[in-house]
């Protein structure tokens, strides 16, 4: 059915502090894998995992929610270098962080679907810990509103549930 | 499946930083933490204090990302030995020793290390990444470890922060697997900062940059963090087994027969 058969991982980027999810975008993130990868497995590594192009595909920088793609071949090679990540550089701003591997996938369909799963699963976690009733509102409104049916739809779930993520971050 | 597990959380004096480190733990998914105490015996001789209660430093423990359960804290101890005097300390029946949940030793030498894995009445050994091994491992040990239950443990933390240490990490790590063919490995970190703890599955994928196969890096975070956990409360509650073996004669067999059956139904 495909030719090239690729597979995604899905990562969250942790930061400890709030300013970090400033640095959050798609070149520094590439970037600092690649490093991560020249730094263990050398050229060979490079060359594998992200000869073509840079191989992040998704970025939402107020989840800190990353895709990247690379060759099913070789995905071991990724998965085993993302922990080496030590830190994001972006615009002369460095800030340590580290990489979570969420799910790896065939496709970013799949992945898609296990993060609707997942950001469904922080909203309820989130509902639990929320303190005032205007959020608690927003926040069931937009547990019942995600869905994989339309694309519109899951990215505005998506806005809503990073609102209520930078509401409770600033805590 | 067994829960995840990180058996190394060094114990600092820092109590915030250390409750940090335990939510960030519950958050990636860990259900398990040990509280690491590390006694050198190079320097002064130390006192060995009485484990401090996990319930007393944190009233309220993190809920683990994923189950409904409070992050579980164990206490551990590493004693790490360079002459075979120190380990006496391990022998003797009335020390504080007894009150940790989880026994290390980190053997400096081959002779130590021969007893640690044969006679030593431990739970984990730990092998040395932060530099070149100053022994090689050899078969006879490491069988009799496994057959003990004896677990060696790996760190990665150094792995992430230094290019030399993660060769050295790397090559001792290779050097083991050689000789216990991935069996009975636990990868754990000596985390200091809530950044340099990583995932489970994360942690898998390092082990398998160690040499591990993919079950096997798997077990070395989940399964067989939870048979040391075992193990260390079989070691604390266990003090020896009594059996009785039965002379076989013919005839007071069918003698002594109805004689158990009387004793079980009156007990």
């Amino acid at each position: 059915m495909v030719r090239f058969k690729n597979r995604y991982v899905l990562c969250q980027v942790v930061a400890e502090e709030p300013r970090g999810r400033s640095c959050i975008e798609e070149r520094a993130v590439g970037s600092a894998v690649k490093d991560a990868i020249a730094r263990a497995y050398g050229d060979y590594g490079l060359a594998c995992c992200s000869g073509a192009g840079p191989a992040v595909k998704y970025l939402n920088a107020y989840t800190g929610t990353v895709l990247l793609r690379c060759r099913k071949d070789f995905y071991r090679l990724l998965c085993s270098a993302l922990p080496l990540v030590r830190q994001l550089e972006s615009r002369g701003l460095r800030c340590p962080c580290f990489l979570s591997t969420l799910h790896v996938g065939g496709t970013i369909r799949s992945c898609q679907k296990f993060l609707i799963q997942y950001n469904r699963r922080q909203l309820l976690t989130l509902l639990q810990n929320c303190t005032n009733e205007e959020e608690r509102q927003r926040i069931r409104q937009s547990v019942l509103s995600c869905s994989l049916t339309e694309e519109q739809s899951s990215s505005g779930e998506e806005e809503e549930e990073e609102e209520e993520d930078d509401g409770t971050e600033t805590d | 499946m067994a829960g995840f597990a990180d058996l190394n959380v060094p114990q600092g004096p820092d109590k915030k930083g250390l409750q940090s480190l335990l939510e960030a733990a519950a958050r990636l998914g860990y259900s398990a933490v040990a509280l690491n105490h590390v006694i050198d015996f190079k320097e002064k001789k130390q006192e060995i204090a009485k484990p401090v209660s996990p319930s007393e430093l944190f009233p309220s423990l993190p809920i683990v990302q994923g189950t409904s359960k409070q992050l579980k804290v164990l206490t551990r101890l590493t004693l790490v030995v360079s002459d075979p005097s120190h380990c006496n300390l391990l022998r003797s029946t009335s020390s504080n020793i007894r009150l940790y949940d989880i026994i290390a030793v980190f053997p400096k030498t081959e002779k130590l290390f021969h007893i640690a894995c044969t006679t030593l009445d431990v739970d984990i050994v730990c092998v040395n990444v932060t530099e070149k091994l100053p022994f090689y491992f050899r078969r006879p040990p490491v069988n009799m470890a496994i057959d003990r239950g004896i677990y060696f443990e790996l760190l990665y933390t150094p792995a992430i922060k230094d290019s030399t240490m993660r060769r050295y990490t790397i090559s001792n790590a290779i050097s083991l697997m050689q000789i216990c063919k991935g069996k009975n490995i636990v990868i754990s970190s000596a985390a200091e900062r809530p950044l340099e703890l990583r995932g489970p599955y994360d942690v898998a994928n390092l082990g398998l940059l160690f040499g591990l196969s993919e079950s096997e890096a798997k077990a070395a975070v989940s399964t067989n963090c939870r048979a040391t956990i075992l193990h260390g409360e079989t070691r604390k509650s266990a003090c020896g087994v009594v059996y009785t073996v039965k002379k076989l004669r013919k005839v007071e067999e069918e003698e002594t027969v109805p004689a158990c059956k009387k004793a079980k139904t009156q007990a």
